[in-house]
C-alpha cells in the first residue's frame, strides 16, 4: 500500500543562494567550491529541516530523493568547454567529476550528514514528480522514517541565447521565452506519519505518460523545467488550501491531491 | 506458479559480448568480447590508445536516425524480453505497466556536436530539431510511449548504480502495488564525455580491464543495455508469462564521502547489501555467489573487498566488466541478466582478465568456469557521489 505524505517542511527558491542565506545554518566557507545547483539544493535543504525540526539524530534515518531535470549542465558545459577550448588532453576532471547527476546528491548527504537510501531521478520536467514517488517507495517499504525531496535546475545557457534570438525554435517544449532564465530549487521534508512538525499531507502522486505534446500549465518558468511542479506545489501550500494540481507538458500528466493537515 | 512475490518474466540483453541475453552470458563464460579502439564513435585524441567494449556495429545498422544509440539499445533488448516472454506490448497495456530505466550518459546533456557549433554561431536546423529530439525523449517516458504503456516511468540516474537502483525500485513498485507490470533495466552508449572524462580522471586503462587483481590497473567504458520484465504473481497468472527468475530484495545507501571514490571502509555498501538480503530474507550461507561491481579501478575494488569480506565471507565473487567494460548505467542491469544466467544455467563463469591475487584485498575472484548449487546470488553496484545498491535474485527454480 502506498502511504500518503506528511510534508513537514518545505521551501523553494527563485535564482541563486546567497552566501550570507547560509549564516543562520552554517559557515558558508565550507561551500566556497561548490556548484551553484547544489548550494540552491542545500540551502532549501535546511530552511525544509528547519521547518520539520529535524535534529542531527533524525539526520541518519532520512533518505535522499533528489530531482534533476536535466542535470548538472554548467558542469557538463564546462567539461564540453574545456575539451573544445583547451583539447581534451587538457579538459578538466573536476568538471566531469561535478557533472554526474550524482555530484548533488553527494555533496547534499555531505554536509548534511545523511547516510542512507538515495536516488536521483532526471527525466527532464517530470523529474519532481519521479522524485516523489520513490519517496512514497522509500516510506512504504520503511526504508527511513523521512525523506529530503530536492529539486534543484541549472540553467542552460545555450536554451537561453538560442529562444532569445528565435522564441519559438523549442515549440512545443519550451514556452514564455521572454521570461529571464534563472537557476531553481526547491526542497520537502516528508513522511508516512505526521510527526509534530506536519502542515500538509499528499493524496495521491501520479505521473503519466500521454501522446498530447503540448503543454497545459500555468506558465511560472522560461523554461518549463522540474522545478516548475515544485514551484506551482509550493504555491498551493503557501494559501493552505486543498488543492488538486494537474500538470501535462510534453507528453506527460502528472497530479498531485493534498490538503492541510489537521491535527485529530 | 511463481514462488516469490516478484518473478522476472523475461530478460534481454545486448552488450560488447553479446546481442542477446543468452549470447551475453555465452561471452561472459569464454571471455569473448568486441574490445576495441574506439574510432569513428568518438572524436578524441585519446582514441588511438584507450580501447573500450562497444556494441559490434552490425547490430545497430538498422538504427533510426532519430533514436540515440542509448535508446536503440534498450529497445532492442525490451523486444527481445518480450519475444522470450511470448508477450506483445500491446497485451502489457491490459495490466498496470510501468517502465523504470536507469541510464547515465543518455540524460546528460551531451549534445557535444551540437554545442560545439553554437559556440562558433553556426547552428543548424538539424541541431535545433536534435534539441527538440533532446527535450522530447526522456528516457523512461520515452519507452513507455514507443510501448503504448500508461503506467509510471522514471529515469534514474544515480550514475554507475543507475542500473541496480531501477530493477530494485521496480520491485518496490510491484510490491507496494503501484504496478502489475514494471519493464525496467539500464542503458549507455559511449560518448566523448565519460570517454574522456574517466581518462582524465586517471582511472582508465589502455589495456583489458584485470578486476580485483594485483596488477589491475583502471576500468574500460563499455555500452549496451539490459531490459527485464518484472511481474506479480497475478500478472504472471493472468498473462501466462514464463519465469526466468525472481527479484527477493534491494538495498541502497549513499556514502557521503568523495565525489569519485568510494568510503575505504565501504559503509554505504555494507548497508545496501545488509538491507538486500534483509529484504529477500537470506543471508550469505544462501548465496551462490556475488556479481560484484569490479570495475578493476583501485578504490572501487578494495571497497568491495572490505564489504565482502565482513558481510559475504566464502560467498564466491565473481566479476563480469572483462567482458562487458563499465556500461555506467547500464552497467547494473546487464550483471542482473548475468547473473539470473548464470544462477539458472549453475554455472559459475571466472572472473576475466584475473589473473593474480592481490594480498591487500584478501579476495580471489572466480578463477574458472564452474557448477553451482545455490539458487539465489547478489549483484551490487557502486556510483560516483557514494552511491551504493544492492540486489538479491534468485533462480527460475528457486523455492
Amino acid at each position: 500500500m502506498l502511504p500518503n505524505l506528511f510534508i513537514n517542511g518545505f521551501s523553494v527558491l527563485q535564482g541563486d543562494a546567497a552566501a550570507e542565506d547560509f549564516a543562520p545554518f552554517m559557515d558558508v566557507r565550507k561551500l566556497r567550491r561548490a556548484e551553484p545547483i547544489s548550494k540552491n539544493a542545500l540551502l532549501c535543504a535546511l530552511r525544509a529541516f528547519e521547518q520539520a525540526r529535524i535534529t542531527d539524530e533524525d539526520r541518519a534515518h532520512l533518505a535522499i530523493s533528489l530531482a534533476m531535470g536535466a542535470g548538472a549542465l554548467s558542469s557538463t558545459l564546462k567539461f564540453m568547454d574545456s575539451i573544445i577550448e583547451d583539447g581534451d588532453e587538457l579538459s578538466s576532471p573536476t568538471a566531469f567529476a561535478s557533472s554526474v547527476h550524482n555530484s548533488t546528491a553527494l555533496f547534499l548527504s555531505l554536509v548534511l550528514g545523511i547516510h542512507g537510501p538515495c536516488v536521483v531521478t532526471g527525466q527532464l520536467d517530470a523529474s519532481f514528480a519521479g522524485a516523489l514517488l520513490t519517496a512514497q517507495q522509500f516510506l512504504a517499504k520503511n526504508k527511513c522514517e523521512q525523506v529530503l525531496v530536492a529539486v534543484t535546475e541549472d540553467v542552460n545557457t545555450l536554451f537561453s541565447d538560442l529562444l532569445h534570438k528565435e522564441p519559438h525554435a523549442m515549440d512545443p517544449f519550451i514556452y514564455q521565452p521572454q521570461l529571464p532564465p534563472t537557476r531553481l530549487a526547491g526542497a520537502l521534508v516528508v513522511s508516512a506519519k505526521p510527526t509534530p512538525a506536519t502542515q500538509f499531507v499528499l493524496h495521491s502522486v501520479s505521473l503519466a505518460p500521454t501522446a498530447d505534446v503540448h503543454t497545459h500549465s500555468e506558465p511560472l518558468l522560461p523554461i518549463h523545467s522540474c522545478a516548475h511542479s515544485v514551484l506551482l506545489l509550493a504555491e498551493y501550500l503557501k494559501k493552505k488550501e486543498s488543492f488538486a494540481l494537474r500538470e501535462q507538458f510534453a507528453g506527460v500528466v502528472l497530479e498531485i491531491e493534498g490538503s492541510v493537515y489537521v491535527r485529530p | 506458479m511463481a514462488v516469490y512475490p516478484v518473478s522476472v518474466a523475461a530478460m534481454g540483453c545486448v552488450c560488447a559480448c553479446g546481442r542477446t541475453a543468452e549470447e551475453t552470458f555465452e561471452g561472459a563464460r569464454n571471455g569473448q568480447a568486441n574490445f576495441a579502439l574506439p574510432k569513428g564513435r568518438v572524436v578524441s585524441t585519446y582514441t588511438e590508445k584507450y580501447p573500450v567494449f562497444l556494441v559490434p556495429p552490425a547490430v545497430y545498422t538498422d538504427k533510426p536516425q532519430d533514436q540515440t544509440f542509448s535508446q536503440f539499445f534498450f529497445i532492442k533488448a525490451a523486444l527481445e524480453t518480450f519475444k522470450q516472454a511470448g508477450i506483445s506490448p500491446v497485451q502489457l497495456r491490459t495490466v498496470r505497466t510501468g517502465v523504470v530505466i536507469g541510464s547515465s550518459v543518455h540524460c546528460s546533456f551531451h549534445c557535444f556536436e551540437i554545442y560545439k557549433r553554437w559556440k562558433q554561431n553556426a547552428l543548424t536546423e538539424a541541431d535545433k530539431q536534435g534539441l527538440r529530439n533532446y527535450l522530447a525523449t526522456p528516457l523512461a517516458q520515452w519507452v513507455s510511449t514507443y510501448f503504448g504503456f500508461t503506467g509510471p516511468f522514471q529515469t534514474v540516474v544515480t550514475a554507475c548504480a543507475s542500473g541496480t537502483d531501477a530493477i530494485g525500485l521496480a520491485k518496490s513498485w510491484i510490491d507496494t502495488g503501484l504496478c502489475d507490470a514494471v519493464l525496467c533495466g539500464g542503458t549507455d552508449e559511449l560518448t566523448e564525455s565519460p570517454y574522456d572524462g574517466f581518462i582524465r580522471l586517471m582511472v582508465s586503462t589502455p589495456t583489458r580491464c584485470r578486476p580485483f587483481c594485483k596488477t589491475r590497473s583502471g576500468i574500460n567504458i563499455g555500452e549496451g543495455a539490459a531490459a527485464l520484465l518484472l511481474v506479480n504473481r497475478q500478472t504472471a497468472e493472468k498473462l501466462n508469462l514464463p519465469c526466468q527468475g525472481y527479484v527477493l530484495g534491494y538495498g541502497n545507501c549513499c556514502d557521503g564521502f568523495h565525489p569519485t571514490a568510494p568510503d575505504p571502509q565501504a559503509t554505504g555498501l555494507q548497508k545496501a547489501l545488509q538491507e538486500a538480503l534483509k529484504e529477500a530474507g537470506k543471508t550469505a550461507a544462501d548465496l551462490a555467489f556475488v556479481n560484484a561491481h569490479g570495475t578493476a579501478s583501485q578504490a572501487n575494488d578494495k571497497a568491495e573487498s572490505v564489504a565482502f569480506r565482513a558481510l559475504l565471507p566464502g560467498v564466491p565473487v565473481w566479476g563480469s566488466k572483462g567482458v562487458t567494460g563499465h556500461t555506467l548505467g547500464a552497467a547494473g542491469a546487464i550483471e542482473a541478466v548475468l547473473t539470473l544466467q548464470a544462477l539458472n544455467r549453475r554455472v559459475l563463469p571466472a572472473t576475466v582478465g584475473f589473473a593474480e591475487p592481490d594480498e591487500q584485498l584478501q579476495l580471489v575472484p572466480t578463477t574458472q568456469n564452474s557448477p553451482l548449487e545455490k539458487r539465489f546470488a547478489v549483484s551490487d553496484s557502486l556510483a560516483f557521489g557514494g552511491c551504493n545498491a544492492a540486489i538479491v535474485l534468485g533462480a527460475k527454480d528457486a523455492a
